[in-house]
């Protein structure tokens, strides 16, 4: 079994970088062998692109949905499949680029999880995260080392 | 009166939003669109060394990093007032012509193909690059993921990292190319030359070959007489990486070109009360509202604009499907905006060809491929053809070569004025008061917005993972919400 950690968001818009944070921090603390930790500032089509082979995904990234700040939730790929599918201008949704790479006869991971932080602000030009998000950021560190069997570090 | 917005799903922030006006006859009043607005660049790169901005600026948006760090690049060897050398000039362009390729096909076959190929009133669960393969095929789907990782490949070989290259240096590039690297990006060149030829055959076979499709095109509701702007190089042939900015008058004719340092000579901002959005005009012309015609200083920047603006492309393959495209469509210039997608089709072989060529060319291996700057002059501006529009970066610095001013024009920003107007001429020709405002129906006024692939630089994965969209039809004089389409767009 082996199993992609990967951070996505992007490291110059405030929040929008915690995935890249958690990913670099999960990086300092020790990980088997099998657990492949990787960043990624784009989505779309390159999600099917980085997660072809693996056993196991885990997504850490930003959300925007109206929870608390720094409200971290857990969300298995399978609740996206169940949901609206709609056409995109600039890239397609991730249940749709798995969905796309089972079509194409891809090994495809057979558990996607996403681990989603409530962002402060993604909109303006910055490298710091916002204290609430900074906060939940380490706790997400250790929930994923949990999902992986792992102690705290 | 009342209004239809296009909204998203939740109480997502950040996201764009089409509102259309409907008046107490039932008849289309108005139409804005809005979309997030980004803070802070400015002084984010105020300060730093200009030679990071080849790094940053790539960062603004994650669909094309590629145009911005050869803008960025281009404007940093203006800042410390150095050429960078032949070969580097090629090696550019090389990276730049493959990444045209990538980015092309990933728009028509998976943002703008859904709506002509599974057709533009299907129901949104399937007008996406699934329902695009269970229409054409699956080997389709493998081909259009085989692209995009060719591309990628080339672009990794030649800068260094497969989405942000690094490889932009002022005076030339980091990295020289070796023939074994070379013989690789040729077999790939010539993989996306083949591949060019299957994108057009699907465009025959789909589009030109229902002739609904090819009267929605032509159709007035879709039609804007303006002024188009694109890249051209010594013989007025499309060129994406280098050349003098040309102008063409609605009729056609040239009305001025010019070099990209004198930008700010031809063009000037128009700003609305309404919205952060600026709406950049020609000077020389004038802004005359959101209107087109000769009079109007509204010009469009687009692979349509590029077309328009050049006597014609380099290549040959390309070529030849320019002078069929201007022939099906009743010559030049075309002002159908949906013929875009056909336009960026014609590019899509001409990014092949160029890309062959390129990496055929004897001099692409020469080591020599940097300058080395000598002096600092403290200002420089670059300009790309970036896949959705001319863009520009212009920054200034002091004795140091640190930033205190930076000024952008992205690709889409070109089109803002255009963008409002085809929406609302769309929904015009569309809405009136026997209409039954069906999801079809609003899809078919976002096909308007959709044909300038537009890009706002949004953060390209906070969850769900792209931008929401959400029309919004409105009473004009209560703005009673009485229609909401929302969609990831």
């Amino acid at each position: 079994m082996t199993v992609l950690v990967l951070g996505m968001g992007n490291p110059i818009l405030s929040d929008d970088g915690v995935g890249l944070h958690v990913a670099r921090r999960l990086r300092e603390t020790p990980l088997p062998d099998e657990v492949e930790v990787a960043e990624s500032e784009v989505a779309g089509l390159r999600l099917l692109e980085l997660v072809r082979g693996f056993t196991k995904v885990i997504i850490i990234d930003a959300l925007k949905s109206g929870r608390q700040p720094g409200e971290i939730i857990r969300v298995d790929s399978k609740d996206f499949r169940g949901g609206q599918r709609y056409g995109s201008a600039h890239s397609i949704r991730l249940d749709t680029a798995l969905e796309l790479g089972h079509r194409l006869g891809y090994p495809m991971p057979d558990e996607v999880i996403v681990y989603a932080v409530e962002a402060v602000d993604v909109e303006t030009f910055g490298e710091e995260l916002s204290p609430p998000v900074a906060e939940a950021a380490e706790r997400v560190v250790v929930m994923v080392r949990g999902e992986l069997g792992l102690g705290p570090s | 009166m009342k209004k239809i917005s296009i909204d998203p799903i939740t109480r997502l922030e950040g996201h764009g939003k089409i509102e259309i006006f409907v008046d107490d006859a039932g008849e289309v009043a108005n139409v804005y669109f809005q979309v997030p607005e980004l803070r802070g660049f400015e002084r984010f790169c105020v300060g730093r060394p200009v030679e990071e901005l080849a790094r940053i600026t790539p960062r603004i948006c994650g669909v094309c990093p590629e145009a911005h760090h050869l803008a960025s690049t281009k404007a940093i060897d203006g800042v410390f007032g150095v050429e960078p050398t032949p070969t580097a000039k090629k090696l550019r362009e090389l990276l730049y012509s493959s990444f045209f390729a990538g980015d092309h096909t990933t728009h028509f076959f998976v943002l703008a193909g859904p709506d002509f190929v599974v057709g533009p009133t299907a129901p949104p669960a399937e007008r996406n690059i699934l329902g695009v393969i269970a229409k054409v095929g699956l080997e389709i789907g493998g081909a259009v993921i085989k692209m995009r990782a060719d591309s990628a490949e080339v672009i990794e070989i030649l800068g260094g990292k497969a989405i942000h290259p690094v490889c932009g240096l002022p005076g030339g590039v980091s990295k020289a190319l070796s023939a074994e690297e070379r013989d690789r990006i040729v077999e790939i060149a010539k993989g996306q030359v083949e591949f060019s030829k299957v994108a057009l055959k699907i465009f025959d076979d789909v589009v030109l070959a229902n002739s609904a499709y090819v009267d929605l095109i032509k159709s007035e509701a879709f039609t804007h007489q303006t002024y188009y702007m694109g890249t051209v190089d010594e013989q007025n042939k499309v060129n994406f990486y280098d050349g003098k900015i040309r102008v063409v008058d609605p009729d056609g004719k040239e009305y001025v070109k010019y070099e990209a340092k004198d930008y700010l000579s031809h063009l000037a901002e128009h700003v609305e009360p309404y919205s952060y959005l600026v709406y950049p005009y020609l000077k020389g012309v004038g802004w005359k509202g959101f209107v087109d015609g000769k009079d109007s200083g509204v010009y469009r920047a687009s692979p349509l604009s590029r077309l328009n603006a050049a006597d014609g492309m380099t290549t040959p393959l390309a070529q030849a499907e320019y002078e069929r495209m201007y022939a099906t469509l009743g010559g030049k210039p075309v002002h159908a905006t949906l013929a875009t997608h056909w336009a960026r089709l014609v590019e899509l072989m001409y990014a092949s060809e160029r890309t062959l060529e390129l990496a055929q060319d004897p001099d692409i291996t020469n080591p020599d491929v940097r300058n080395i700057p000598t002096g600092i002059v403290g200002e420089g501006v670059g300009c790309v053809e970036a896949p959705r529009g001319t863009l520009y970066h212009h920054y200034t610095t002091d004795e140091k070569g640190m930033v205190t001013k930076v000024n952008l024009i992205v690709g889409t920003t070109n089109n803002n004025a255009a963008i409002s107007m085809s929406l609302k001429k769309a929904a015009m020709g569309l809405i009136n008061k026997d209409t039954e405002i069906s999801e079809g129906l609003l899809n078919m006024i976002e096909m308007a917005f959709r044909a300038y692939d537009p890009c706002f630089g949004c953060a390209t994965h906070t969850l769900p993972g792209q931008m929401p969209l959400e029309v919004i039809v409105k009473d004009a004089a209560t703005h009673e919400v009485l229609r909401t389409a929302r969609r990831f767009m």
